[in-house]
Parts: C-alpha cells; sequence; structure tokens
C-alpha cells in the first residue's frame, strides 16, 4: 500500500485503530458465513474451527428441503408487507406533511404540535388494543395486519414537513400562474424537489420494517404466514441444539437481501442518516 | 365559478360557499383533504388505541374471558409489588446505559477515526455501519452462538489473552453485559454517521489556531473537540436511552430472557404478561407504566441538559 504524501507516523495510531475495529465488525460475520460451511460435527468442537476443513453447502439445502423452514414464504411474507407498509407511509405522510408545511387551516399549528407530543409516546402503549383490533378484523395473519397499523408515521410527516418548507415558495406561485392547484403544486413542485428526504424516509422505513420483530411475533402464528426475523427466531428455537449450521446458514441467507439493499443505495443510506436522524432500525 | 363571485364583489354564502368557495375556503379544503388519510390513520390505530390501553388497564381481562370486570388500580398495585418486574426493569436501565455508554464512546473513537484524512476512510464508513442494517433475527442467531459457553467463538478468543471460558449466558451477572456487547458491535454504526456530520461542522480554523497556540492533539479533542460536539452527544445519548430501553429482540432471541429471569427486560415483561399468559389488562398496565418511565427518564435528560447549557 502506497501511502502518497500522507506520512504514515501521524497517522499509525489512526490505520492501527481502523484495522482493529474493522476485524471487531468483520469477525462475527465471517464466522457465521464460514461455519455455516461446516458439519454439524465440525461446529460442537472444542477448540472452535474457524476455517470449514471440508466446506460443504449441507446446511444450505437443509435449510430449503425441511418441512418447517420456508424461508421462501417468509422473504415473500416480509417484502410483500415491508413494500407495503412503506407505500402506505408515503402515500399517507407526504400530503399530509404538505399540509403542515405549506396550508393554511385552523388548527394548523396546534394540530402538528399536537402530534409531535404524540412522538414521546412509546409504541408498547398501543401494541395490545391494536392486536385486539387486529383480531377483530380477523386482520391476524394476514398482509394488512403487518401494513396498516403504524403507517400514520409522525416522525416521518415531522421530517418530510421540514424539507417541504425549504422548497423556495416562489416555485409554488410559478406553478399557480401556470394554472396548478392544490394537488398540481404538491406533485409537481414539491415533491420531485424533495426526492432527496422522501427517498430516504422510504428507506429507513423499508429497513425497520423489514427487520421488525415484535409485532409480527404477535400477529402472525402459521408457518406460512411469518416473516423472515420472525421465522429465523423460531428456527432458533427448534434447530438450535442439533443443527447450529443450518441456523448460521438462515443468518447469512435472511441478510443477502438487505446487504444487497445497502450495497445498492450506501450513498444515500449513509447521507439519509445524517439526513433524517434515522438509523434503519 | 369562484371568480365570477369575486368579480361581483359579494361572497356566496352558506351552501353556495361551499359550492364555489373563495381561495381561502378552497385551501382549508384541500388542506383536509391531504390530511385526511394520514388524521383517519392515526385515529385508529394511535389516539383510539392510546385511549383504549389506559381503559384496559383498569380491567381484570384475561383472553378467553368473555366480559371483563373493571378493577380499578388493582392492576397497577399488583405490578408494582411484583419483584420480577422491578428486575425486568432494573436489567433494562443496566443495559440501556451500558449500551448508551458503549455505542457513543465506540462511535465518537470510529467517527473520528473516519474523518482524518487517512486511505480507506470512506470505504470504512460505509463498511463499519454494516451490523446495522443486520436484523434482530440474524444478529441474535449469530451472537446466540458466539456468545455460546461451550463452543463460542468469543471464549476462544478470549483464551488467548488468558481468560478462561466464561459461560456468558448461563451467569445471571454476565448475561445483560454480553447482550449489551452484542448491541454495542449492532449499532454503534448510527452514532458514528451522527458524530462524522458533527464533527465535519466544526470549523477548520479552530484546530489552526490551537495548533499555533501549541495546544497538541489531546488538548485540541478535549477543548475544541468535545465541547463543540455536546449537543451531537446529548442527540446519541437521549435517542439512544430511549431507543435501548425498549430492548426485546437481543434478551428475546440470544439469551431467551434467561438464566432463569435474569435477562427479562421490561418489554419481554409485557410480552410474557399479554401474549403467553393472555392477561391483557395486566398487559395494558405494564404498557402505561413503561411509558410513564419513559417519560420520566426523558423528562430528567432535559432537565440535565437545560441545566448544564446555562453556564
Amino acid at each position: 500500500m502506497s501511502l502518497g504524501k500522507i506520512s504514515l507516523p501521524n497517522y499509525l495510531g489512526t490505520y492501527i485503530f481502523l484495522i482493529a475495529i474493522g476485524i471487531l465488525v468483520l469477525f462475527p460475520l465471517s464466522i457465521a458465513v464460514s461455519q455455516s460451511f461446516m458439519t454439524n460435527q465440525e461446529v460442537n468442537r472444542w477448540p472452535p474451527k474457524i476455517i470449514p476443513t471440508e466446506p460443504t453447502i449441507e446446511s444450505y439445502r437443509a435449510l430449503f428441503t425441511q418441512q418447517d423452514i420456508r424461508l421462501d414464504l417468509w422473504l415473500r411474507n416480509s417484502l410483500i408487507a415491508t413494500i407495503g407498509h412503506t407505500a402506505a407511509v408515503l402515500v399517507i405522510c407526504t400530503p399530509a406533511a404538505y399540509a403542515f408545511a405549506r396550508l393554511q387551516f385552523p388548527g394548523n399549528k396546534i394540530l402538528f404540535s399536537l402530534l409531535l407530543v404524540t412522538i414521546m409516546i412509546p409504541g408498547q402503549v398501543t401494541l395490545i388494543p391494536n392486536y385486539m383490533l387486529m383480531r377483530d378484523l380477523k386482520w391476524l395473519d394476514s398482509y394488512n395486519a403487518l401494513i396498516f397499523p403504524g403507517a400514520a408515521n409522525v416522525f416521518g410527516v415531522f421530517l418530510l414537513r421540514q424539507f417541504f418548507m425549504q422548497v423556495p415558495r416562489e416555485l409554488e406561485e410559478a406553478a399557480v400562474l401556470d394554472g396548478c392547484g392544490y394537488l398540481g403544486r404538491f406533485w409537481h413542485v414539491i415533491l420531485p424537489l424533495s426526492t432527496n428526504a422522501v427517498t430516504a424516509l422510504g428507506i429507513f422505513v423499508f429497513l425497520g420494517h423489514f427487520n421488525d420483530l415484535f409485532w409480527p411475533i404477535i400477529v402472525t402464528s402459521t408457518l406460512a404466514t411469518r416473516t423472515l426475523p420472525v421465522g429465523l427466531s423460531i428456527m432458533q428455537s427448534s434447530y438450535a441444539g442439533q443443527y447450529r449450521p443450518m441456523i448460521l446458514a438462515g443468518a447469512v441467507v435472511s441478510t443477502l437481501p438487505v446487504l444487497i439493499v445497502y450495497i445498492i443505495f450506501q450513498r444515500r443510506i449513509i447521507q439519509g442518516v445524517t439526513l433524517t436522524g434515522m438509523g434503519g432500525r | 365559478m369562484a371568480s365570477i363571485a369575486q368579480k361581483r364583489g359579494t361572497k356566496p354564502t352558506g351552501f353556495r360557499r361551499l359550492l364555489s368557495p373563495d381561495l381561502k375556503t378552497r385551501e382549508v379544503i384541500a388542506a383536509y383533504i391531504f390530511l385526511s388519510p394520514f388524521l383517519i390513520f392515526f385515529t385508529i390505530f394511535f389516539i383510539r388505541a392510546t385511549i383504549a390501553s389506559v381503559g384496559y388497564s383498569f380491567l381484570d381481562w384475561r383472553l378467553l374471558r368473555p366480559s371483563p370486570p373493571y378493577i380499578g388500580l388493582e392492576n397497577y398495585a399488583e405490578l408494582f409489588n411484583d419483584h420480577i418486574w422491578w428486575d425486568s426493569v432494573w436489567h433494562t436501565f443496566y443495559f440501556a446505559i451500558m449500551t448508551v455508554l458503549g455505542t457513543t464512546i465506540v462511535g465518537l473513537a470510529a467517527a473520528l477515526a473516519v474523518t482524518r484524512p487517512v486511505r480507506g476512510a470512506g470505504f470504512m464508513r460505509v463498511f463499519l455501519y454494516i451490523p446495522q442494517i443486520l436484523s434482530a433475527g440474524a444478529m441474535g442467531l449469530i451472537w446466540n452462538w458466539l456468545l455460546s459457553g461451550q463452543f463460542g467463538v468469543i471464549n476462544y478468543v478470549l483464551s488467548f489473552v488468558g481468560i478462561r471460558p466464561v459461560n456468558w449466558l448461563g451467569d445471571p451477572n454476565l448475561v445483560i453485559p454480553a447482550l449489551s456487547l452484542a448491541t454495542i458491535w449492532w449499532t454503534f454504526g448510527f452514532p458514528m454517521l451522527i458524530f462524522i456530520a458533527g464533527l465535519q461542522g466544526i470549523p477548520g480554523h479552530l484546530y489552526e489556531a490551537a495548533k499555533i497556540d501549541g495546544a497538541n492533539g489531546w488538548q485540541a479533542f478535549r477543548y475544541i473537540t468535545l465541547p463543540l460536539l455536546r449537543p451531537t452527544i446529548l442527540f446519541i445519548m437521549v435517542t439512544g436511552v430511549i431507543a435501548h430501553f425498549q430492548v426485546f429482540g437481543q434478551p428475546y432471541l440470544i439469551s431467551g430472557g434467561g438464566p432463569g429471569r435474569s435477562s427479562w427486560t421490561a418489554v419481554i415483561y409485557l410480552y410474557n404478561q399479554a401474549w403467553v399468559a393472555f392477561r391483557m389488562g395486566y398487559g395494558a398496565a405494564v404498557a402505561m407504566t413503561i411509558a410513564i418511565i419513559m417519560a420520566v427518564i426523558t423528562a430528567f435528560q432535559f432537565l440535565v441538559i437545560s441545566r448544564r447549557v446555562e453556564y
């Protein structure tokens, strides 16, 4: 590695630190990947093996052939529920944010401050009543239960309002002269100029919902309706003792879709964290 | 239509006004149309649910019982006298504080490293954030195995520095620190990115001035970086305590709440009351109490912050 114009001694400590923390971050992930290619006997051994002597894809094959492990269905459920929920959040929150940012109506300020106060109330408060509602609507074990509760995302409205307020008013006025109504101004002026904020919100709502555990645990109960994180947790409770490499293979396979999303959108995600103050969870 | 009414200089009234509203009224109507999907969903899933939760917490409601009797504050009284609850709250505090301190320190150190002009800094920002994108499911499966007392790789690594194998998930005194360690690994990426933004907001000429005055690296950090990062640090700690106090996935997946109940957290307790024992009324009282505790924590934090800012 050529260090060029950067003087090594000044930054030696930084390099050592970065290498160390890089190893610490990579280590658990690489152990999971590496041991997922081992046999069960090889994993249950002391001292532990880091590299498989004879790599085998047996655990991956088992993952896709066990009757009570349905990664395909769980992934499908997770994707449908997550895409549906993200779409619902954006469809519901962007117009509301526009109204709060730009339209004059009685109660605008009061309503908005009341909404902000509700951010303080933790999600646990609504769990039981919403669970009972899902039960009464016969929505348990359905996509509806995974898509609609939480779609009125107050934080999303707050965030989008901030960005919509930054769009210069003159642009909206120009659109009015061109004969645009409120919908036109929202759709052709405000939204196109706020794509960064809208996509960032969309990405974090997506990641957060895809990885959610508590709500899907309580509103799904059959093998075919579980989401990926819930499926993994069930797999762990039934197989951890007998077949560890398969559990690790499940963790690896379930992480791949999110990792691909992350690699594709890495710049947007990294910028989005500071833009939105959201972390993807 | 509106323009005709305006030309005549008279405003239509009553029903006609609704049919041909002036600009102001049209804006109000538009605003409520834009707001209505949000308000409908918010009313059903938040306002109704929050009010219902308060009501449920006064009922002796087990899921299979048809008409739950009103029992006043008895659920709360039972909760306050349940040492399992207070143990769970203590575990949660212990976990949240350790995790917040850990993620803040590691996140700040990582942010300081990747904002220096070193090679690969841009790559490291993206790379170090990877654990954060893992689901609680995947993270839990991996750490349940890494922390295993019998064959766990963590113990193997520690054996190189002479530490004898530790039963992380089987020792009541170690299980919360172990979960905290896993969570620091999992979530330090968020504070790191926020700190990077905070560090980039500090004007470079301050460091140049300090250098001219003969300050060393530590002094520059202590007297420039830290004070100017204070708002960022506070933001990270306030949001971190709130987020980590609601911990569920890690004890649920890594330690199963055990050994015994030594890694039960407040939300694990709620889960067990409402969805294992199916005591919905009692569960609602637990949820309300969690909300009150979190409000107190937040108020306390803001009090500390405002006092610090004064001088």
